[in-house]
């Protein structure tokens, strides 16, 4: 209703706001250029330079964190044996934000720095743009000179490489809850691929231990299973490699492609995140004589042995097989594995071989810098940095190594010489800052701006009719819009939404009092009892809240009721779970438009959806399920429902619900109960799409309302509780302002096959059910429209997400080198589009036009 | 764990204050007259906050014990400050009995007449006393908890900074104005009129607020942990609220939320 009596300007600004999202997107997150091509041996190149290796097993393991390998609770023993024996070479491979699967794959098989937009195509994955077929890789390498290559796991290696692989059979990464199955397709096909000779890459990425990590952490005891299962995998491949003639000259490589958090989830640049373990394996390299002690001790920042960049998977495997090294890598062939070639002559080809190739891509980037030995041959290395610290390296290294003929004794001091300008050209090209379009930020910053100011006459006119909330909201508007600039503040956001949340209960406190100060006698005393006891139940209750679960950076590992309390109290858990389906139940009963299906609906819906969610906890985390008598409820079950069917089901009751209602509607002259009753179905679906932990925080929310209504809210008062504890409760749910807090566990209920679409809603859905469980009960707790409240809470809503937006785009604008760009800005930039476009334009304008179309005709 | 914020918020500019008809409470209170009352009233506050200053490193290297050891300090310059400066307890025989609520008083004024002129003028200090240690200490360190204080760590300092607070605030309130029920119905709903002994009260609560306020950042500097930013609000807030509620401008105005109803921006008083 408020919104179709908004203004103009409101629908304007509501247009500029997806509008500016666009443009400022389009320049924020630029496509890369990239060098088209194959990389190719100059005449001289190979055979310099034999290759080591005619084949390759590539081995990846899913967040393989660098001391599930090393350290001394590790399960790879068997590894670990041939690090101690010399045969495997242990590296921590530095794996740049953000963390997620594909950039990482696409950072170890083309050796560039993959750029933000790999991450949300990471999400909505089977997007086709970000395919590597026409990229120059290692793979690409072998393919062109004529090998065949085999792949089993992830399918996100078909969908980067399509019809790179002669043989292939993917699995799908986002069932999270699968921790053996998926693993399992990929090892039974190894002993038929190990006594095949018709392929030089075999590929394998398992993802088990990745989804161990998701559902239960670095710690469950089901990650120790996992490593050994590993570990017994990579003894067969060793094995097969030392007695099969055709597998003689092998390169075993074992990696991961990203690590994990103390919380099991990665995408970030923690030192968790961004350690995963890399081995080079083969009986080859015991010549290099280089046994290393195995297990030792964790170090603080997870570093073991040598840390080298994920990049360099590239050159060194390039080196190794004999391949050009591919033409856009930023990687350094590893010195470690010089050694394998006999001749000074042979090293220094292959060190200038990647110089030379890293020479290329520096000076297609900063077309400007001239490389010419002779203009800047006196510099002094150490004080410069940047590009001129990269041309100072070059001309000496090119000093060094083209002084005479190449000989023995050149390698000594040319080779370091090499080594040091390569590195200082990866250094420089990851550092370098993508390639913004100033032009599309500024107008895409000037388009929120506008919408602000059209909105302005609004706000004003609805800040002189309430001062005192007026203030308020511009006091929150405005410190919300400073917080976006600092790095701290944007990581601990909930702390904000937390400490405004308490002020606006004091608020509302205050206000009630001021406002009943004519009553007298019992109903005085009455109402300053009710309104006492409401502010201290919902200070008491956001208390609460705020220590459901811990999150944000700073503070996140400290206990919390989710994860620590519920852990050791499961019956309190359940106990809570059973009313909060019950209360559900119990309020549809109330609300049912049609008396005669009350019954049967508000008992069978909550219990389908109760047994699909005790179901789900079962299959997925049994841990809190441990010694509590449900736990023998669910062995009984027979196995034969499945949980896609189970999903379903309560959603296909709740649709037929839903339509019930709307269809009741003609019948009954209560708008007010046909809106409570559809907030009970949403209530109940929110329900089914919460993470088991979360689902007693309906309880409160309930309470919570049940308290805001007995404040008699005004207008204005109601849209501004209602925005703190949308933001509050996003929070509260778990959510943060991290790419890796995103809540995948509830993203597949009901789905068979992979759908985009389907995906993507049920992602938002469970994300962010705590604010739009606030929109629905927005329009239950706002005042009958009166003909003198003229208030208008889409332009209130709307005025907050454009400031917002105004001042994080403005954030990423003003700070985008910061060092923390791409880990706190720009993840804060994506859940701020996420807030504007889905909560705020759908579910809240359009779910608000849709509530009011729906119920306004009489 | 959360950012502790503690007490309350008021965003708001006060309005008139007009004599109502139906006023029940107590008016705003008045420093003495006396010159030494008015040069010591200014300068108390500041010599609080020199001294937070000077203690300031002892109590970032070990909160507990110098909080602790710092409380009979400031309990003794906060009832100086209140014997020299603020009008007495209301609880003296000068103040009329108000009728309808007599219970506490009378227990209090029935002492009065039989004891010298010494007891008189200590009871009230000493009632202040008790009073913040008994009841407004455990009330302000139950709502830091509620607005953010950890509640399974960090006890000793949230009852601590409880008890500065209470100091701060609470203890000027009853020396000036007692047990006086209508009072503090009106301390509860923050609607007194503005006077020197209620600004330091709401400056000691909207400072402790805005004291959470650098906890999360990430400098990783000792002073960021619990209690001390809070308390470093608290102690500023109190000595702003007390020096600038005294001046003409904000003098006996009130903190009040219009209700909306009224459809003018004009606010209700009591």
């Amino acid at each position: 209703m408020t919104v179709l009596r908004s203004n103009w300007a409101v629908v304007l600004a509501n247009i500029l706001v997806p509008l500016g999202i666009l443009v400022f997107s389009s320049g924020f997150f630029p496509y890369k250029p990239l060098l088209p091509g194959l990389a190719t041996f100059d005449e001289v190149g190979q055979d310099a330079t034999p290759a080591i290796f005619d084949k390759v097993v590539f081995m990846v393991v899913d967040a393989l964190r660098s001391d599930f390998v090393y350290s001394d609770e590790s399960g790879f023993s068997f590894t670990q044996s041939l690090i101690r024996s010399g045969a495997a070479v242990p590296f921590t491979a530095h794996a740049s934000s953000p963390t997620v699967t594909m950039p990482r794959l696409k950072a170890m098989t083309t050796g560039s720095v993959p750029s933000f937009l790999d991450v949300i195509l990471n999400i909505a994955e089977s997007d086709t743009t970000s395919t590597l077929a026409y990229q120059d890789t290692w793979l690409a390498q072998l393919r062109a000179r004529g090998d065949r290559l085999v792949m089993y796991g992830d399918d996100t290696w078909l969908k980067l490489f399509p019809g790179m692989f002669d043989r292939a059979d993917g699995t799908t990464s986002f069932f999270v809850s699968d921790f053996f199955e998926v693993d399992n397709n990929v090892t039974r096909h190894i002993p038929d691929e190990l006594a095949q000779s018709d392929w030089s890459a075999l590929i394998m990425h398992y993802l088990g231990l990745d989804h161990i990590g998701h559902k239960a952490g670095p710690r469950s005891p089901f990650m120790l299973f996992k490593q050994r299962e590993m570990d017994d995998v990579v003894n067969t491949i060793y094995t097969a490699i030392q007695q099969q003639e055709h597998l003689q000259s092998t390169l075993f490589v074992l990696c991961g492609d990203h690590g994990m958090n103390e919380a099991g989830n990665h995408g970030g640049s923690s030192a968790g995140e961004t350690s995963p373990a890399l081995l080079f394996m083969s009986p080859k390299f015991e010549i290099l004589g280089n046994r290393a002690e195995s297990p030792i001790k964790t170090p603080e920042d997870l570093r073991f042995y040598q840390t080298v960049e994920q990049a360099d998977i590239t050159a060194t495997l390039a080196g190794l097989l004999g391949l050009p090294i591919p033409m856009n890598s930023l990687g350094v062939f590893i010195p470690v594995f010089l050694d394998m070639w006999e001749t000074g002559t042979q090293k220094l080809q292959l060190l200038s071989r990647n110089a030379q190739q890293l020479l290329n891509i520096v000076k297609s980037t900063f077309p400007d810098a001239t490389f010419d030995p002779q203009t800047s041959s006196c510099c002094e290395l150490d004080t410069l940095s940047g590009i001129e610290g990269a041309q100072c390296a070059w001309s000496r290294a090119h000093r060094l190594s083209s002084l005479e003929k190449l000989t023995e004794d050149v390698f000594s001091d040319a080779g370091p010489a090499l080594l040091r300008f390569s590195r200082i050209a990866q250094e420089v090209m990851s550092n370098t800052a993508s390639n913004y379009d100033l032009s599309r930020l500024c107008f895409g910053l000037l388009a929120l701006a506008v919408a602000v100011i059209l909105l302005l006459p609004t706000i004003y006119q609805e800040i002189s009719q309430a001062v005192s909330a007026g203030v308020f909201l511009t006091f929150m508007v405005i410190g919300y819009g400073c917080m976006m600039f600092a790095s701290s503040y944007v990581e601990e956001e909930q702390q904000f939404w937390y400490w405004i949340c308490s002020g606006w209960i004091v608020y509302l406190h205050v206000r009630s009092k001021s406002s009943r100060p004519r009553s007298h006698g019992k109903t005085g005393l009455f109402s300053f009892c009710i309104t006492m006891l409401a502010t201290l139940g919902l200070i008491i209750s956001q208390r609460i809240l705020r220590r459901w679960n811990q999150t944000g950076q700073k503070f996140t590992a400290e206990p919390d009721i989710a994860r620590a309390f519920f852990a050791e109290h499961p019956v309190v858990l359940w106990g809570l779970i059973i009313v909060t389906y019950m209360d559900s139940g119990f309020h549809l009963f109330l609300n049912l438009p049609s008396a005669a299906l009350s019954w049967l609906v508000s008992l069978v819906l909550p219990t389908l959806a109760f047994i699909f969610k005790l179901n789900f906890v079962a299959n997925d985390s049994p841990e809190l399920l441990a010694n509590s008598f449900l736990a023998k409820v669910v062995e009984t079950w027979p196995d034969d429902l499945s949980l896609v069917f189970q999903a379903r089901l309560v959603f296909g009751g709740l649709a037929c619900c839903s339509l019930l209602a709307v269809l009741c509607k003609k019948h009954t002259q209560h708008t007010q109960t046909s809106n409570t009753y559809l907030h009970e179905v949403v209530h109940l679906f929110l329900m089914t799409q919460s993470r088991a932990t979360n689902v007693p925080l309906f309880l409160i929310f309930r309470l919570q309302a049940t308290l805001f209504s007995s404040l008699d809210l005004t207008g204005i008062e109601v849209t501004v509780t209602t925005l703190i504890q949308q933001y509050m409760t996003f929070f509260a749910f778990g959510g943060s302002n991290a790419i890796s807090s995103v809540d995948l566990s509830s993203a597949y209920n009901g789905i068979g096959s992979y759908s985009v679409a389907l995906v993507g809603v049920l992602t938002f859905v469970s994300n962010w059910a705590g604010p739009i469980w606030w929109i629905s009960m927005s329009h239950l707790l706002r005042p009958r429209v009166t003909s003198k409240d003229n208030h208008d809470s889409a332009a209130l809503l709307t005025f907050h997400v454009a400031t917002s937006l105004v001042s994080v785009m403005a954030a990423c604008t003003a700070l985008r080198t910061h060092l923390f760009i791409w880990t706190v800005f720009s993840p804060k930039y994506l859940y701020s589009m996420a807030w504007a476009t889905a909560n705020h334009v759908i579910v809240n304008l359009l779910g608000g036009i849709g509530f009011a179309s729906l119920w306004s005709r009489k | 764990m959360a950012s502790p914020t503690s007490s309350p918020v008021a965003v708001n500019s006060p309005t008139p204050y007009q004599a109502p008809a139906e006023k029940p409470s107590a008016p705003p209170v008045n420093i003495l007259a006396s010159p030494i009352a008015r040069t010591y009233s200014y300068v108390h506050p500041i010599v609080l906050l020199t001294l937070g200053v000077f203690r300031f490193e002892a109590v970032v290297s070990n909160p507990v014990e110098e909080l602790l050891s710092d409380l009979p300090w400031l309990a003794l310059l906060q009832i100086e400050e209140k014997k020299k400066a603020a009008p007495r307890s209301p609880s003296g025989p000068t103040v009329t009995l108000r009728p309808g609520k007599p219970g506490l008083r009378r227990k209090q004024s029935a002492g009065k007449h039989d004891w010298a002129g010494v007891w008189a003028k200590l009871m009230p200090a000493f009632m202040s006393l008790a009073l913040t240690t008994l009841l407004a200490t455990p009330v302000l360190a139950a709502l830091l908890v509620l607005f953010g204080a950890p509640l399974t760590t960090h006890n000793a300092e949230t009852l601590l900074c409880g008890a500065h607070m209470a100091l701060l605030s609470a203890t000027g309130l009853v020396y000036t104005h007692g047990v006086d029920s209508a009072v503090w119905k009106e301390v509860w709903g923050i609607s007194r009129p503005a006077d020197a002994v209620w600004g330091a009260a709401l400056g000691t609560g909207l400072g402790a607020w805005f004291g959470a306020i650098p906890i999360p950042l990430d400098w990783d500097r000792p002073w960021q942990a619990f209690p001390i930013t809070i308390l470093a609000g608290a102690y500023i807030g109190s000595a702003v609220g007390s020096l600038i509620s005294r001046t003409p401008f904000l003098y006996g105005k009130r903190i009040q939320f219009a209700p909306e109803e009224a459809d003018e921006d004009e606010k209700k008083t009591n």
